[in-house]
């Protein structure tokens, strides 16, 4: 394992009652860049995250961070989960699930500091969220709570970011908002790992991919990894349509976002 | 003076309820309150066996076992057989209700306790045991058991209200944090179970249930502040108590089922009136 390992798996099998969420998946995956998952839908991408959290148990292998178990690393790292995970009508408002980022650090015991309250409005503007701390979550756009769900994160201060399709149901206009904000983490040194569907992006929001369905297809830098026969072990025969449609797209100057 | 007796045990019945229940309502279990306050037939029952005597302590110990048992077996059922939430609980607190049934049929002949009671209280009755606190302030007993549950309860969901909270709104992302999210589960299982045991005997199982669900899912309509709905909760609580005692005086009925339509139709009210102001909003908006 080399010195910038930053997440280690290692036969690493989930099993729903009987059936695999993830079979036998193997992989290290260095440290300070942005890394994607990518696969089809059911292929074991957000398991693989709750694996790494220990939000799930896995059935056999393990998972490593910082060549850890992850309770003594554990508040190096941040979690962002899906979107709909959570029940959005709940009476909260914006600052209240934020400040939740501070809970770990602080203890459920103590009241939140001062230095707390900053990092979370410093983690509110990071996100474009300060000017709707006191806002009822249930009047956010879809955008506007993976924001808040960002910015949570963000006040958790870790150096390790997980995070469960956060461009998933966002607008443009909030994808490169969010998309900017991940650069700005990357050069302050943090590592990403993304659950991410488009392919479009991919290439160029990622410095290295993970390709999963089920069994680990492929892991390596993105030029390495980003190539038709990886694609289609990932995706079978789904792709190639897929692909037929961009090239379609392209051939008639459609106006396709390559970053 | 009895008034003032009922309404206050009703009260603090409302109380333990909505504080537990605001909780439930937002983790979608507010069932659990029904399956406790019947799976603790069987406890109630084997304590009362053993003791020999319908005192209340040793009644309280096992009704709150068969409390905890209950919420051990629908766990149990929902994590390791996979059912679906709402079929464990079902199983569950039919299972231990029917063994309380079968045991009182069989060793219970002549027992002192009444199932008509376990369903629909008596609170009416509570003033026929008062017992002097504070020196001469006469307080009905089991109004002293309300109280010091109540005062228990409110403490536990102040200090532990960032628990209760994160892990009642998102549970993974408290897993992920490293917080023991199963052990705030007991915790409020607990409170609940607690609250459900010293509730029943003196408003009965119906009462407990409306309690629980009703005056929290008033608040939540009414507010989009959780600690708010906690203490919005507690005072609907109230409010329908005293609401539902003097109509049932008024017309000359059950007092727990005049409590129990006041909160229904509270909820109602609250319903169409938060509705009503919602369309208004989105009018105004568009």
């Amino acid at each position: 394992m080399s010195a910038n390992t930053i997440i280690e798996a290692h036969n690493l099998t989930v099993l729903y009652g009987r059936k695999p969420a993830l079979w036998n998946v193997d992989f290290t995956l260095p440290e300070k860049e942005v890394i994607g998952i990518m696969g089809p839908n059911g292929s074991g991408k957000s398991t693989l995250l709750k694996s790494i959290m220990g939000v799930v148990q896995p059935t056999s292998g393990f998972t490593k961070v910082y060549d850890q178990e992850l309770d003594t690393v554990r508040d190096r790292v941040s979690y962002v989960p899906q979107r709909q995970d959570i029940d959005w009508d709940f009476p909260a408002s914006v600052w209240d699930v934020v400040s939740m980022g501070r809970f770990q650090k602080r203890g459920l015991f103590k009241k939140l500091t001062t230095e707390d309250k900053d990092i979370i409005s410093e983690s509110l503007e990071k996100a474009n969220m300060l000017g709707f701390a006191k806002r009822q979550i249930s009047q956010l756009s879809g955008g506007q709570q993976q924001r808040v769900f960002l910015a949570r994160a963000i006040a958790q201060q870790g150096d390790l970011f997980l995070m469960d399709e956060p461009f998933a149901g966002v607008d443009i206009a909030t994808e490169e908002m969010i998309v900017s904000l991940l650069k700005e983490m990357k050069d302050e040194g943090k590592t990403l790992v993304i659950v991410h569907h488009d392919l479009h992006t991919a290439q160029s929001y990622f410095d290295h991919l993970v390709l999963l369905n089920t069994r680990l297809v492929a892991c390596g830098p993105t030029k390495d990894v980003f190539t038709d026969k990886f694609l289609t072990d990932t995706y079978g025969g789904k792709l190639t349509t897929i692909a037929k449609i961009s090239q379609e797209l392209e051939n008639k100057e459609f106006p396709i976002r390559h970053k | 003076m009895n008034d003032f007796y009922i309404i206050l045990t009703a009260s603090l019945v409302a109380i333990n309820c909505a504080l537990m229940g605001s909780f439930l309502v937002m983790r979608k279990m507010v069932m659990i309150g029904d399956a406790i306050s019947h799976a603790v037939l069987p406890g109630i029952f084997i304590a009362y066996y053993i003791s020999g005597s319908t005192a209340s302590l040793p009644i309280l110990i096992g009704a709150a076992f068969s409390g905890i048992l209950a919420t051990l077996l629908i766990e149990w059922f929902t994590k390791k057989a996979r059912l679906q939430s709402d079929a464990a609980i079902g199983v569950s607190y039919t299972l231990l209700f029917a063994i309380g049934i079968v045991l009182i049929s069989k060793f219970g002949a002549n027992a002192d306790l009444d199932q008509q009671c376990v369903l629909y209280g008596e609170i009416e009755y509570v003033i026929l045991w008062l017992k002097p606190v504070f020196g001469a302030f006469m307080l009905p007993q089991q109004t002293i058991i309300l109280l010091a549950v109540c005062i228990l309860l409110v403490v536990a969901v102040i200090i532990g209200y960032k628990g209760l909270f994160i892990t009642t709104f998102d549970p993974n992302f408290a897993l992920s944090t490293g917080i023991a999210v199963g052990f705030w589960h007991y915790f409020l299982m607990s409170g609940v179970s607690l609250t459900t045991v010293v509730s029943f005997e003196s408003v009965g199982a119906i009462l407990v249930i409306a309690f629980l669900s009703g005056p929290p899912a008033i608040a939540y309509l009414l507010t989009e502040d959780f600690k708010k709905m906690l203490l919005l909760a507690c005072i609907v609580g109230i409010f329908c108590s005293a609401t539902g005692y003097y109509a049932a005086k008024w017309l000359d009925v059950s007092i727990a089922g005049s409590i129990s339509t006041v909160i229904g139709i509270a909820f109602t009210l609250v319903f169409i009136f938060t509705s009503v102001i919602k369309r208004k909003a989105v009018v105004i908006s568009t």
